[in-house]
Formats: C-alpha cells, sequence, structure tokens
C-alpha cells in the first residue's frame, strides 16, 4: 500500500510539475537571460537592477499592509459568513451563502471600478449620500488610500477563503462543542476555544491562500493604488514593464522570484503549523453528525448584520454595474440619467461576434477545466494530506508555483513554454495553463476537508477489502462532497473570468470573456464592460447554483444509500 | 520636340507602370485569397467593423488579435524566435514597429494606397504612418463654463483645477511621457517655461491612472472635470458631455500611428491586400468617422466640430532609454510615488 501511495504521490509530482514548473521555469531562464526573451547569453544584470533600485524597497512596506490587510478582512469575513451559513439557524442562509460567493464572479477591474464609483472622494455616490445625510463639508471616505485598497481586495479574496473554511464547518462533529457545553462553555467560549481552534488548518489555509492571491493582484492596484498612490510590488513591476515599448518581461520576472520565494516559504511555515493533522480531525467513524447552532435572541440582530454587510459591500457595487450597463455613459445617478437609461450597451454586446465567443469560449473553459482540475486536485489533495513524505511537500510546494508568480508576468511565462509546442495559440493551452495556475482553488478546499475525515474511515474500508480507488469513491467521496463543490465553483468561477494568462494567449478562435472586457476598458467604453460583466455574472451564478444544487443530490444519495 | 518626346514617353512609361501595378493588384488580390486570410496584430480601438469590411469587400479574412502595447514587442520577439510568427500585419506606435524593424521582423512594403499621404508618413521603406494617436485637453461642457476652458496649455496651471485634472501616469505611460516631452519640442519656448508648466501641473495634483483608456469616465460622470486625454473620446463616448479646448495658435500633439508587414508573413499577399486596404479611403474614413481617429488620409476627419482645423503634430518617437530617463524626471516632478 505505501508503494502504491508512493507511486501515486511520483506521478502526480511528475503531472504536476509539467503543467508549473514549465512556465515558472522559462521565466527563470528569462531573468538570467539578456534579451528579451527566455533564452539569451547567462546575465544577472537583470537582477542588478531589479534589486538594485531603492524604489523597489519603499513599496514593500505598503505591499505587506495590503497583503496582510486583505488576507485578514477576506478571512474574518468568511469565517463570520461560513460559520452562520453553515453553524446556525440564521434565516436566509442560502441566499448569504449564494452573495457572499459574488465578489468572485465579478472581473477584479469591475469590482475595483464599482467601488471607485461609490467611494470616490469628489463625488463618490455613498459619498454624496453620507455627506448629504450627515451635512459634511468633505467626502467622509477616500477609496484611494490604502485602507481603499485592503477593503476592496479583502472582499475580493473572501469567496476564496469562504469556500476552503464553509466546508470544513460543514463536516465539524458537533460532540466537540456539545462537550464544551457540558463542562459549563457558553457559545462565544466554545467558538473561541474549540471551534476555532480546530478550524486551524481550514483557517491558515484560506489566510495563506489570501495572502498569495492579492500578493499577485493587480486590478485592485492598479484601478485604486495608482489615482491614491498607494504602489505595491504588482504596480511596481507593472511600471517596469510599462515604460517603453521593449518590455523586458525576465528583469518582471526577477522580481517576481521573490514573491514566489515568499509564497513558498509560506506553504513551508502552513504546512508546518497544520503537520499534526490527526488533531483537527472532525469527522471519524463514530458518532458524526453535523448539528445546527440555535442563536436565541441574537437571531434577528445578526441577520440585520449580515444583511448590512452583505448589501453594502456586495449587492451594492453589483447594482452600480447594473446602473452602468444602462446609462449612456459614466454618470452620477439623477432623473436625468435614469431618463437616458436603455439597453444600447447589452445590444452592442449580445450583436458583437467577439463577445459571443467570448462568451461560448469562458463557458466551456470553465466547465471542462473546472472538472478536469478537481479530478486532478482530488488526488493531489489525497496525496498532501494522507501521504506524509517528502514526495507530498514537493507536490504541494510545485501546485503553488504558477499560482504564486504575479499575474501580469506569469502569463508570459505560459507564452514563452506554449510557444515551444504546438498547442500555441489554442484553446486546449489556455485550458491547460488555467488548470496549471489555479490548481491551488481546487487542492486547498478539498485538503482541508481531507484533513477532517479521519483515516480510521479509509482504513475500515480496506480492511473490508476496498482497494485505493474503491476507498475514495465509496467512501471518502461523499464526505468530500462540500470540498468538491467549493473546489469545482472556485475553479469555474475564476476560469470564466481569468485575465492573466488569457491576456498573453488568447489569439481570434480563443477568445475570453475577461480578454473583451480588458478592451472595453482599454477604450473607455465602461458601458459595454458592465454589460459583459453583468452576462459574466450572470454565466458564473447559474454554475455556482447548478454546482451547489448537484451537491445536494449527490449528499441526498449518499445519505440514502 | 525631344522635350515633347520626353514627355510622351514619361507618360507612356507611367500608364504602363500603373497597367502593371493594376494588374499585379488584381494578380495579387487573387492570390490573397487563395491564401485565405490576412492575422493583423494590433492595438487599436473598434476595428472590427473594418475587418468585416475588408472581408466582405476582397473575399479575404481580416483576423484582429489586440496586443497591448507593453506585450507587443514581447509576444511578436517570442513567436519570431520560435518560428511561430502568426501575424502578417502589425500595427502599433511608431517607436515599437522600430524596434521590430531593427530586429529584422518587418518586410519592405510602400503601398499604393499611401500615395498621397503626407512626406512625414513615409519614415521608411517598411513602415508607413496612418494617423496621430491625437492628445488634448478634454473637459466635462456641462461643468465648465465656456470662460473657464483652456486657451493655453499653461492654462492647466490656474489653482482653480486643483485636485480637478485626470492624466495617464507620467511616470511610466509612454505616450504621456512623449507628449509632455513633446510640448517642450512644439510648443514652450524655453525649458524654463516648460518646468514652470510641468510644476505647475503637478501643484494641481492630477489624478493617474494607467492610461488614456480610463481618463474619460472620471471627467464624464464630474468626478474630475478636465483631463489630458483623446479628442476620440467625444465620438465613442457620445452623447456624453466631452469637448476639446481650442487653444490659440497651439498645436495638438500625438504620437504616429504605424503599420507594417512581418519579414516572414504567412499569407504575404493577404498582408498586402490589407495593408492597401487599411490605408485606403474608406477605412480610414470609417477609423476616423466610428472611432474618432486622426488619420493621414488627406481631407478625412474625426466627426469632432473644430477638428477639421486643428493643428495636428506627430511627436518625435523616443526611444526607450529617453522614455525611461523623462518617465524618472516626472515621477519626481509629479511626486508619483
Amino acid at each position: 500500500m505505501g508503494n502504491g501511495r508512493s507511486t501515486l504521490a511520483w506521478l502526480l509530482i511528475a503531472v504536476v510539475g509539467l503543467l508549473t514548473i514549465c512556465p515558472v521555469a522559462m521565466l527563470a531562464l528569462g531573468s538570467f537571460s539578456t534579451g528579451l526573451t527566455a533564452f539569451g547569453s547567462f546575465t544577472l544584470a537583470k537582477y542588478a537592477a531589479a534589486y538594485g533600485d531603492p524604489a523597489l524597497y519603499g513599496v514593500v512596506a505598503d505591499t505587506v499592509g495590503f497583503v496582510v490587510g486583505s488576507s485578514l478582512l477576506a478571512t474574518v469575513l468568511a469565517l463570520f459568513f461560513a460559520y452562520l451559513s453553515t453553524r446556525t439557524d440564521i434565516p436566509l442562509k442560502r441566499l448569504f451563502a449564494i452573495v457572499s460567493l459574488v465578489p468572485m464572479m465579478i472581473p477584479h477591474l469591475l469590482f475595483a471600478v464599482s467601488w471607485a464609483l461609490l467611494l470616490n472622494p469628489s463625488n463618490g455616490m455613498l459619498n454624496l449620500v453620507l455627506k448629504d445625510l450627515f451635512a459634511l463639508d468633505h467626502a467622509p471616505f477616500n477609496i484611494y488610500s490604502l485602507p481603499g485598497m485592503i477593503l476592496v481586495e479583502g472582499l475580493l479574496d473572501m469567496p476564496i477563503a469562504y469556500l476552503i473554511m464553509a466546508p470544513a464547518m460543514a463536516s465539524f462533529d458537533v460532540s466537540l462543542e456539545e462537550s464544551s457545553h457540558v463542562f459549563g462553555a457558553g457559545n462565544l467560549q466554545t467558538l473561541a476555544r474549540i471551534t476555532l481552534p480546530v478550524l486551524r488548518p481550514a483557517i491558515l489555509a484560506a489566510f495563506t491562500l489570501g495572502v498569495v492571491r492579492s500578493l499577485a493582484s493587480f486590478a485592485v492596484p492598479s484601478v485604486i493604488g495608482m489615482p491614491g498612490q498607494v504602489p505595491v510590488l504588482a504596480t511596481y513591476i507593472y511600471q517596469m514593464i510599462a515604460t517603453g515599448f521593449a518590455t523586458d518581461y525576465g528583469k518582471a520576472a526577477a522580481v517576481g522570484m521573490s514573491v514566489l520565494v515568499t509564497s513558498i516559504v509560506l506553504i513551508v511555515v502552513y504546512r508546518r503549523l497544520t503537520a499534526a493533522s490527526e488533531k483537527f480531525v472532525t469527522v471519524s467513524g463514530r458518532g458524526y453528525r453535523p448539528a445546527q447552532i440555535a442563536l436565541g435572541r441574537a437571531r434577528g440582530p445578526l441577520l440585520a448584520v449580515v444583511a448590512a454587510i452583505s448589501l453594502v459591500m456586495i449587492v451594492l457595487p453589483v447594482l452600480v454595474l447594473l446602473y452602468t450597463s444602462l446609462v449612456p455613459y459614466a454618470m452620477v445617478p439623477s432623473r436625468h440619467a435614469f431618463a437616458m437609461m436603455s439597453l444600447r450597451h447589452w445590444r452592442e454586446v449580445l450583436q458583437d461576434p467577439v463577445s459571443l465567443a467570448s462568451l461560448e469560449n469562458s463557458l466551456f473553459l470553465g466547465v471542462a477545466g473546472a472538472t478536469l482540475g478537481v479530478v486532478l486536485s482530488l488526488f493531489v489533495a489525497w496525496v498532501i494530506v494522507r501521504v506524509k513524505t517528502r514526495a507530498a511537500g514537493l507536490l504541494e510546494g510545485l501546485s503553488y508555483l504558477s499560482f504564486s508568480f504575479p499575474g501580469i508576468v506569469i502569463g508570459v511565462g505560459f507564452m514563452w513554454f506554449f510557444v515551444q509546442t504546438p498547442l500555441y495559440a489554442t484553446l486546449t493551452a489556455l485550458l491547460i495553463g488555467y488548470i496549471a495556475t489555479y490548481l491551488p482553488y481546487g487542492i486547498r478546499p478539498l485538503a482541508s476537508a481531507f484533513i477532517q475525515i479521519h483515516t480510521h474511515l479509509e482504513e475500515s474500508s480496506r480492511v473490508c477489502g476496498a482497494g485505493t480507488l474503491v476507498t475514495l469513491r465509496r467512501v471518502v467521496a461523499p464526505l468530500l462532497v462540500p470540498g468538491i463543490v467549493s473546489a469545482w465553483i472556485l475553479m469555474a468561477s475564476m476560469f470564466v473570468r481569468e485575465l492573466s494568462l488569457s491576456v498573453v494567449l488568447s489569439r481570434p478562435g480563443t477568445e475570453v470573456l475577461a480578454v473583451q472586457i480588458l478592451h472595453f476598458a482599454d477604450d473607455g467604453l465602461w458601458g459595454q464592460l458592465s454589460a459583459l460583466g453583468m452576462l459574466m455574472i450572470a454565466i458564473s451564478t447559474t454554475l455556482v447554483v447548478i454546482a451547489a444544487a448537484v451537491g445536494s443530490r449527490f449528499r441526498a444519495l449518499a445519505a440514502q444509500g | 520636340m525631344p522635350r515633347r518626346f520626353l514627355a510622351a514617353a514619361a507618360l507612356a512609361l507611367a500608364a504602363t507602370a500603373l497597367t502593371a501595378t493594376a494588374h499585379a493588384d488584381a494578380g495579387d488580390l487573387a492570390k490573397a485569397k487563395s491564401e485565405g486570410k490576412a492575422v493583423f496584430y494590433a492595438n487599436i480601438t473598434s476595428v472590427q467593423p473594418i475587418m468585416k469590411a475588408f472581408t466582405a469587400d476582397t473575399g479575404v479574412t481580416g483576423e484582429y488579435t489586440r496586443i497591448s502595447s507593453s506585450k507587443f514587442v514581447a509576444t511578436l520577439v517570442t513567436e519570431a524566435d520560435a518560428g511561430k510568427l502568426l501575424a502578417d500585419v502589425v500595427q502599433a506606435p511608431l517607436p515599437v514597429l522600430e524596434l521590430l524593424r531593427e530586429r529584422g521582423l518587418l518586410a519592405k512594403y510602400r503601398s499604393p494606397s499611401a500615395a498621397d499621404y503626407p512626406a512625414w508618413t513615409h519614415p521608411d521603406d517598411s513602415i508607413q504612418l496612418f494617423g496621430i494617436e491625437y492628445v488634448g485637453l478634454i473637459y466635462n461642457r456641462d461643468l465648465v463654463k465656456p470662460a473657464d476652458v483652456p486657451k493655453r496649455y499653461e492654462d492647466l496651471t490656474d489653482p482653480k483645477w486643483n485636485n480637478k485634472i485626470v492624466m495617464a501616469n507620467p511616470a511610466n505611460h509612454p505616450s504621456t511621457i512623449s507628449w509632455l516631452v513633446g510640448l517642450r519640442e512644439h510648443v514652450f519656448k524655453s525649458d524654463a517655461d516648460w518646468m514652470k508648466f510641468l510644476k505647475g501641473l503637478a501643484a494641481n495634483h492630477p489624478m493617474f491612472v494607467a492610461s488614456f483608456g480610463p481618463t474619460p469616465a472620471p471627467i464624464e460622470s464630474g468626478e474630475k472635470l478636465i483631463g489630458i486625454s483623446m479628442p476620440k473620446y467625444i465620438v465613442t463616448q457620445a452623447p456624453a458631455p466631452l469637448d476639446w479646448a481650442r487653444l490659440d495658435g497651439e498645436p495638438l500633439l500625438g504620437t504616429p500611428r504605424a503599420i507594417a508587414i512581418t519579414a516572414k508573413a504567412p499569407h504575404p499577399a493577404a498582408a498586402r491586400a490589407f495593408v492597401d486596404y487599411w490605408l485606403g479611403r474608406k477605412a480610414m474614413g470609417m477609423l476616423a468617422k466610428d472611432v474618432g481617429e486622426y488619420v493621414a488620409t488627406p481631407g478625412v476627419y474625426p466627426p469632432i466640430p473644430g477638428i477639421d482645423h486643428a493643428k495636428v503634430i506627430a511627436v518625435r518617437e523616443l526611444s526607450d532609454e529617453e522614455i525611461r530617463k523623462w518617465g524618472a524626471e516626472f515621477k519626481d516632478i509629479f511626486g508619483v510615488k
């Protein structure tokens, strides 16, 4: 059995390694080569130039504040939402569960622009309302600031954290909490002393992923940080590649290497912190049953808090998008603006062959990519959690390679790689690139779920004569359904709005939504951009609802069977 | 007599040449059709209608791939080095095509469609300029009183514009850097005047965005009142309340837009047919009318009131070293972090 597991681990290392090492290796080559491509004579000049720039060190402090702040916000908000929607009897929980996923479905660029329209200091809609309400001289909020960046990036990363923590909470064994209550602890005490410590792997996983994502993020630093004069690493790299025309991505890759190293260190720390995974097992063979906590009198106030957060932070930006898609140009809401509303931008988008082709390709990439990605993630997550060898650690590290690289550079790494293959400029290249880059979105929710399922269950299955695959299919998979659904949703909605790779690899015939949206943004066509963005949200919401329904059905069948 | 004879001979020769060209064109078009398609790499707004018209009028399919300026050279060089250059025709700012020409990636071609273009549009045998990415002072005509509209560039330094200006980041946006340097070379008489303008503009705390694309929205919505932006948005953003400041005797400046055929174009005849079509009056007319572009075709102007009387000048193309050098200077002057 040990040999079988080891073979599987090495096989997966080969597959994942091929997917993730190639683009990063090309970037590494480029960072050590003279010239503008991956191949040239050896030089250290790019590292010397990149790290010799004193300005680089000036942006590190803001980057740390941005990354840690947004990851903390994402984790805390997701914890709050996940706890209420999975463990308590709060009303409308399904609605809140879907609402908390919405930021993930919106192109980040659009979400950031929506917030700028709401909270810019000159005429942000929310600021205008607050100024009127409280008779203020100045706008109370300025989105173009570090706190503004943290708010928007935190909201964008919250669904990732939610989808990692929700399955872990859903499979939480209530007997642990009951024991705490028996010993006289209250709900809050139990939450602090039992629930949160047991959920440590999921919380850390969510935080780690948030850090890695916000380090690589470009939309928020560009739309909010640039006007606010808050430079972070992503905008520093942008500045490096945008100043001039002979863009040296090798030099940008040299900076990206330090982001990669930071991410790898974080992952190693995460593995250390969750190494004794038995401590976090909550579903064993002995009397597992998830149960709900009655909120009692807190139900109403908590519902009001969740509704307010959802409305202001998530629903409002989507309404801004809808509004922008209906008015002829960027306008502050007024009677005049409402009188000018029309479906013009929607008609233009729906009659535009490139936009329609993008919708089709992105839908295909979302569904096919997420399905293939989850299958691969299932095996990788199992090995990472169950096979405690160095190979498993290596596999986990590899899965983060492409993911950790700043978005504006990794696409070029894939271009340098795919151009050496017959797959260049095909939809298959995009599919492979997506899966390779966003593998952690599949692995993390599944690994968190695996950690919580006791090995006794798998061992019992094997004692009864079942092999590894049968055990996975008949014992582990049904318990993993929430994790599988989370992973699929994360990957599908990511692939539907993927930009970093697509903007470099997309060609006629392989157009995708996010690139078309970027082109609208480049041309300042915010109406069409918002209409297409709304269509993108509609597609992702449909996929999420279908995935959740299939998951529920599968769980119901498993419970019956 | 000999003079008459020479003139007649010259006319006959010219007629023969014209006929030959026409025959060659017909032959070339047949060849282009047999090649099937022309692949166009560019970074220009809304050209799909031109691609569609090209396909309909010539029977050759036009395929457009949009590649941003910052990825243009990297993409072309990567594809060419791997022997997989997909582009037949490339369009980009002049400095980009000059970089590609230096690497031997462009073919020599002089299109007959550009025969009546002004001399400045023919910098060499490979590259043809067809327009200017013109930049002006764009303002919200509902919120700026006619009396307040700038009459000269230096009016932007008036403190009344404090916190009311939007512009692309002068530390790294190549077109804005070239435009600011162009002001020194075409508008301000001395370094001192130019520097005074730059410092005055910086003192008004403009809001910086990544490129020209995000400049019109804050002006339309009233978040900002004026911007260093492109007059073409008056056309593409209509009916937004945008207008351009007519400056007293001062020109509009911009970087030249260039087009060329690649040296190893997979579809060379289709590439020539595409360039001929692109530079023709129909395509350039569409570019001016629908997208508001300032094109080099004589007598063709975008439908922006007064723009046909404006003096529009192509600024000198800056090398990457110059762009970085000036970007660093502007970073200091404008206090860009």
